[in-house]
């Protein structure tokens, strides 16, 4: 890739206390690409966000955004990004054209750019009209939007989103992610995004990274990654002991990889329904325990938890 | 990968290096002095203190010293009674900075770092300068006898601004590592306030026991009101020399600025490396 926008080499971050957050992990972002790093909580998604918005030192390798070394060119880093923390990072004490005006003064833009500026993306994140209120008054989703709308102010380079949709309904989410999208193309920044909601990320980004325990288990497009998996799957529910229909679902040689068990649910990837379907019927008469079957395509959640070995849970999806 | 592009974004500009500080000191002093009650509550004490109380201890205590009009002696020393509790006050600023996440907004701004306490500081101190003002504008207005000069004001209201800003560096300290409103609060009034009543305020240091004397001579206090004595009671006992000891009031008052100035250059420099191993992992 040549020149590209964030360029991370065996990053390595140990925390005071000796917890190994990142582990080597190393990835790069095309300009103009919407890039998400994927992964549960604790994985090393906000490290590694933290290390490329500069506000948490590297213990080893090497990061770079927009050129700049994040260590040594912090600063230069700093006035090329934009970023949306996971919490509210707004100036209660402020309307929302105030919370504006002090980020294109803290990031230099001249006065009467930054004022056509502030106005056009209000208008484009549906603000306009509450502009002048004080931003205590906001939903937490004008909330975001506006936190959206600040990122873009100085035309960052690299616009990084922390868990972005994170405590939002999930009206908003979807919301949300279409003004990501809309937004990079219309801005034509890069966005590198974190996030465990798999199913949203899928829409959205153009590759995916998937961390785990602080280390890269997969990377490419969630197109190109489903395909390796699957691209679809045959997916077993079992009353009892799921080890003689994992054993029976191996023999039937339908499956790309081998069977995963993720309580009574026996998942495999196929490559040819038609044949799957054939033998499915079998499975489901042969009194091994199979109550119901099904044959999906496969998705990044199903991708995650092949790479892992442990899928997102529950919990980690409400958090 | 073809993205549709309307506004290319830009290269990063070259900032100077105190680029983003009078945006920084602005806010502070607009979040400061925001609301009508913080800008009551900023004054109201100063102008109590020099309506109500200081000619109330005129009234009972003046007597002590024929030679000195006793309202003027605690006029002046009412600005080491407002300027370290505004400071220590203003500490509460950044546990809300940090408690609200704002911080993190300035954390990822293109300026240097150490800029954001530097800039809570320049806007405590511009709050104090104007407590002072206003202290000894009502005092001179209420009968106040000062005895000054260019000089003397440059004395005052040096004394006045390396106090208020050594104070901030031990406020802003103490507010990134305690973090807890509840936590802070107390210490407003035990580090602001009660050394004030030691520092010769209200009497001469030379009338407290022997060990507490010495003691009040090491507190940046005591220097500080001496030197506001020195450059506004000209002619009178400023108290350099109960600390001092030496022949001449100016070199003392030096040597008490030289003092202020050390600990105000410490207790910053502090506060800066405080700042930036309690904000970045």
């Amino acid at each position: 890739m040549t020149n590209p926008a964030v360029q991370v080499d065996q990053l390595r971050k140990v925390y005071p206390g000796g917890t190994e957050a990142v582990r080597g992990l190393g990835f790069e972002v095309a300009e103009g690409e919407i890039y998400g790093l994927l992964g549960p909580n604790g994985a090393g998604k906000s490290t590694t966000l933290g290390v490329l918005t500069t506000t948490v030192h590297p213990s080893g390798g090497r990061a770079h955004v927009a050129g700049h070394h994040v260590v040594r060119e912090a600063v230069a880093v700093r006035a090329s990004i934009g970023v949306v923390f996971q919490d509210s990072v707004l100036d209660n004490e402020f309307t929302g054209r105030e919370n504006l005006l002090l980020h294109t003064r803290l990031w230099g833009l001249p006065s009467g750019e930054a004022h056509g500026r502030i106005t056009d993306l209000l208008a484009t994140m549906g603000l306009a009209e509450r502009a002048d209120d004080n931003v205590r008054t906001y939903s937490g989703g004008m909330r975001r939007r506006l936190e959206i709308a600040r990122a873009l102010l100085a035309r960052p380079r690299v616009v990084f989103l922390d868990e972005p949709t994170t405590g939002l309904d999930p009206a908003i989410r979807d919301e949300l992610w279409q003004l990501i999208g809309r937004l990079r193309a219309e801005q034509g920044a890069t966005i590198v995004l974190s996030t465990h909601y798999l199913e949203e990320a899928e829409g959205v980004c153009d590759r995916v990274g998937i961390i785990h325990e602080g280390r890269m288990v997969g990377e490419g497009s969630p197109g190109q990654l489903v395909d390796q998996l699957g691209p679809d799957l045959v997916e077993l529910r079992v009353a009892g002991d799921p080890a003689p229909v994992v054993r029976a679902v191996a023999a039937t040689g339908i499956g790309r990889r081998a069977p995963t068990v993720r309580g009574p649910l026996v998942t495999v990837p196929i490559g040819d329904r038609a044949q799957a379907s054939h033998h499915l019927a079998a499975l489901s008469s042969d009194g091994i325990g199979v109550v119901a079957s099904t044959i999906r395509r496969a998705t990044l959640a199903d991708v995650f938890a092949s790479l892992t070995g442990d899928p997102i849970t529950a919990h980690e999806e409400a958090a | 990968m073809a993205v549709a592009t309307v506004t290319l974004p830009r290269s990063a500009p070259v900032r100077r290096p105190l680029a983003g500080l009078g945006t920084l000191y602005l806010r502070r002093l607009r979040v400061t002095t925001k609301t009508v009650s913080g800008v009551i509550g900023q004054f109201l004490t100063p102008v109590l203190w020099v309506l109500i109380v200081a000619p109330a201890l005129d009234t009972a205590l003046g007597g002590f010293n024929p030679s000195i009009d006793y309202f003027t002696y605690v006029a002046v020393s009412q600005a080491t009674f407002i300027v370290p509790f505004t400071a220590m006050f203003n500490g509460l600023n950044v546990i809300v900075d940090k408690d609200f996440g704002v911080l993190r907004e300035m954390l990822v701004a293109p300026v240097r770092r150490p800029l954001i306490p530097l800039a809570n500081s320049l806007g405590v101190l511009t709050i104090a300068v104007a407590q002072v003002v206003v202290i000894l504008g009502l005092a001179e207005l209420r009968g106040a006898q000062f005895h000054s000069s260019p000089v003397g004001l440059l004395w005052l209201f040096g004394a006045a601004a390396l106090l208020t800003l050594g104070i901030y560096g031990i406020a802003e300290i103490l507010a990134l590592r305690i973090s807890r409103q509840e936590a802070y609060g107390p210490l407003i009034p035990a580090i602001g306030v009660t050394p004030y009543m030691l520092c010769g305020a209200l009497f001469p240091i030379s009338v407290l026991p022997a060990g507490i004397e010495a003691l009040t001579k090491l507190s940046p206090w005591t220097h500080a009101l001496a030197v506001m004595r020195h450059g506004m009671m000209q002619g009178t006992d400023s108290g350099l020399g109960d600390i001092w000891g030496l022949g001449s009031e100016t070199a003392m008052a030096a040597l008490s600025l030289g003092v202020l100035a050390l600990f105000a250059a410490g207790t910053l420099a502090l506060a800066v490396r405080t700042f930036n191993r309690t904000t970045t992992a």
